[in-house]
């Protein structure tokens, strides 16, 4: 045991380059062996979201939405809106890992390391899309089995997936600065899922716009829940994409940098 | 170098000058002045709530003082943290680790993180496993481990890149008799290596066995600072102490004494054991028997001897509590 110094780094400790990327790509890596390890934390995950597209669809799927035609109108309307509230509804998980995170001895221990301070969050991100891609692979092949088509053919159905992937990560973002600023744990569990919950019914995911209550419609329409359906929508059946894809960069933009910035200093003084 | 100006001298690891600390309400910290030479293992003593694992946050960046400066290996932990961090090790009053990952996922991450290749890494995990006792568990995942096993692992999270200064906020606390004496051989071993250590603990004769030095750390301020036996000779020079055959004749031994030879003496508790100022004479202490058989109370034995640290903390942090209940107004 006093042998100590025989293992001492004979090679100096050099700065690596690309910080940010490896440190992410690691944290990432961190997330991804405690999956491997306890693969049963995939189920809920990927189970829960296929099991509401059904129950949804099979539920709603008959009625008629006036101005559409035919009895599977509101199935069209509602499957792409199953596929963004979901991204909604799984981005908690982010901000309740970090948080979990933030009060264990390995956040000091990482904050007392020389590593990049964003990567933290990065990678949990990164780890984080991974999941939604999983999701969107499995809810876009069983909704195809339910009725969906898209018409914008192979590369229509890459860009919903990535649109799931892209939104639901900014979702994460501001789910993971929610949070470390709730700070306790147990409140946090419980609160979370109401904002998520909000978002996604005063949005046009499971009703048009100017079938909600008066209130709600001009919070739907600036929504970013309505703008990531919609584009889907215009994807899937047609229509003019412009509108919600230049609504949705935005939010995504504003998503990533606000609360991203807020999280990372959060999380850097959270004691 | 404009640095070299203001540097601190070489030969010393830490620094920390008039360091305060509050948290709203609560002063952690009122003034903190602590140095600690390079190559020493330096001990921080004291009571719960007295501010050490404050101060060791501070030195590992976790916290910024409210006052004071800090230098770490001549770098301030304020105006440079991240070239701070990549010098120190931390091993924190919480185990560092991830629970669901193997004890060598577990370094690897903590080991690439801080700067390693994937293969320096990898074989850096495997030695000091090795050396510290937990090679066999390193493909089980963390929450199997027993706490002695933890806290080897987190020592060894903490010494991958081999930094020259290790920070440990009571280390062996919770720990059996065993595991605690196999981390303090790690940490003997570490400092025969050149490493500069600097560690808080509860326990005082870890402090007297192992540290160079000592700072006892009571409220906020260091009220005593030294080799464990210069604190030692600062509060007596030698004890007088008298064991009772009988523990429950204390309290009347007590009463003998300082009616009979005028001594105060302390019974403590339950023990049979008196103790009194060390300026008592061999005479003093003769007679004082001679009084207490007289009262027909049987004396198990008696003499003179050096005080522990425990008696030294004791008198030192009691005499800090006392003057900061006079200065209360």
């Amino acid at each position: 045991m006093t042998a100590l110094s025989a293992v001492a780094l004979t090679e100096p400790v050099t700065e690596p380059r690309y910080r940010l990327l490896r440190d992410s790509g690691l944290v990432a890596g961190r997330y991804l062996r405690v999956l491997r390890m306890n693969p049963g934390r995939l189920i809920y995950p990927l189970v829960q979201p296929i099991v509401l597209l059904v129950l949804f669809t099979s539920v709603f799927g008959k009625l008629a939405v006036s101005g559409h035609q035919g009895s599977g109108a509101y199935r069209e309307f509602l499957i792409p809106g199953i596929i963004i509230q979901n991204a909604v509804l799984t981005a908690p998980i982010a901000g309740l890992a970090l948080l979990r995170d933030a009060g264990s001895g390995l956040a000091d221990r990482f904050r007392s390391l020389p590593m990049s301070r964003p990567a933290v969050l990065i990678g949990r991100l990164a780890y984080d899309a991974m999941l939604f891609a999983i999701q969107a692979m499995l809810l876009i092949a069983t909704a195809f089995g339910l009725g969906l088509s898209v018409r914008t053919g192979p590369a229509g159905v890459v860009a919903i997936a990535l649109i799931a992937v892209v939104f639901g990560a900014s979702v994460s973002v501001a789910s993971a600065w929610l949070a470390l600023m709730i700070g306790d744990i147990e409140t946090a569990e419980r609160v979370m899922y109401f904002p998520a919950i909000a978002l996604n019914f005063v949005s046009s995911a499971f009703a048009p716009v100017p079938y909600l209550a008066a209130w709600m419609q001009p919070i739907a329409r600036v929504n970013p829940v309505t703008a990531a359906a919609d584009l889907v929508r215009s994807l899937a059946a047609g229509g003019a994409a412009a509108r919600p894809a230049v609504m949705l960069g935005c939010w995504v933009l504003a998503l990533a940098v606000v609360p991203g910035t807020l999280a990372v200093r959060r999380w850097q003084s959270a004691a | 170098m404009t640095q070299s100006a203001t540097a601190a001298p070489t030969d010393a690891a830490v620094d920390v000058v008039d360091v305060a600390k509050n948290f709203g309400a609560v002063i952690a910290l009122r003034g903190v002045n602590l140095t600690v030479p390079a190559g020493t293992l330096t001990a921080l003593l004291g009571p719960n709530g007295a501010g050490k694992t404050t101060l060791v946050r501070i030195l590992a960046t976790l916290t910024r003082p409210d006052r004071g400066r800090v230098r770490v290996l001549g770098l301030d932990v304020t105006d440079d943290p991240a070239r701070v961090r990549a010098k120190i090790g931390l091993t924190g009053q919480y185990v560092g680790l991830d629970e669901a990952l193997t004890g060598r996922d577990n370094l690897v991450l903590i080991g690439r993180l801080a700067g390693l290749a994937h293969r320096q890494a990898r074989s850096r995990a495997a030695d000091l496993a090795e050396l510290l006792g937990v090679a066999d568990a390193l493909g089980r995942p963390v929450r199997t481990y027993s706490g002695g096993m933890r806290r080897r692992l987190d020592l060894a999270a903490s010494l991958m890149t081999n930094p020259p200064l290790i920070v440990l906020d009571e280390p062996t606390t919770g720990l059996d008799p065993a595991s605690r004496q196999q981390l303090w051989e790690a940490l003997a071993g570490l400092r025969a290596a050149g490493t500069t250590m600097l560690l808080t603990t509860q326990y005082l004769e870890e402090a007297d066995r192992f540290a160079d030095m000592v700072h006892v750390l009571s409220r906020g301020v260091i009220i005593a600072s030294g080799t464990p036996a210069r604190l030692k000779c600062l509060v007596a020079g030698r004890v007088a102490e008298i064991r009772l055959d009988r523990p429950d004749d204390a309290g009347a031994a007590v009463s003998v004494l300082a009616r009979k030879v005028a001594l105060t003496a302390r019974a403590e508790p339950g023990s049979g054991r008196l103790t009194m100022p060390a300026d008592v004479g061999v005479d003093t202490l003769l007679s004082a028997a001679a009084v207490l058989r007289a009262g027909g109370i049987a004396i198990a034995d008696l003499g003179l001897r050096q005080p522990s640290l425990d008696e030294a903390f004791l008198a030192l942090t009691g005499a800090a509590t006392a003057a900061a209940s006079r200065d209360r107004p």
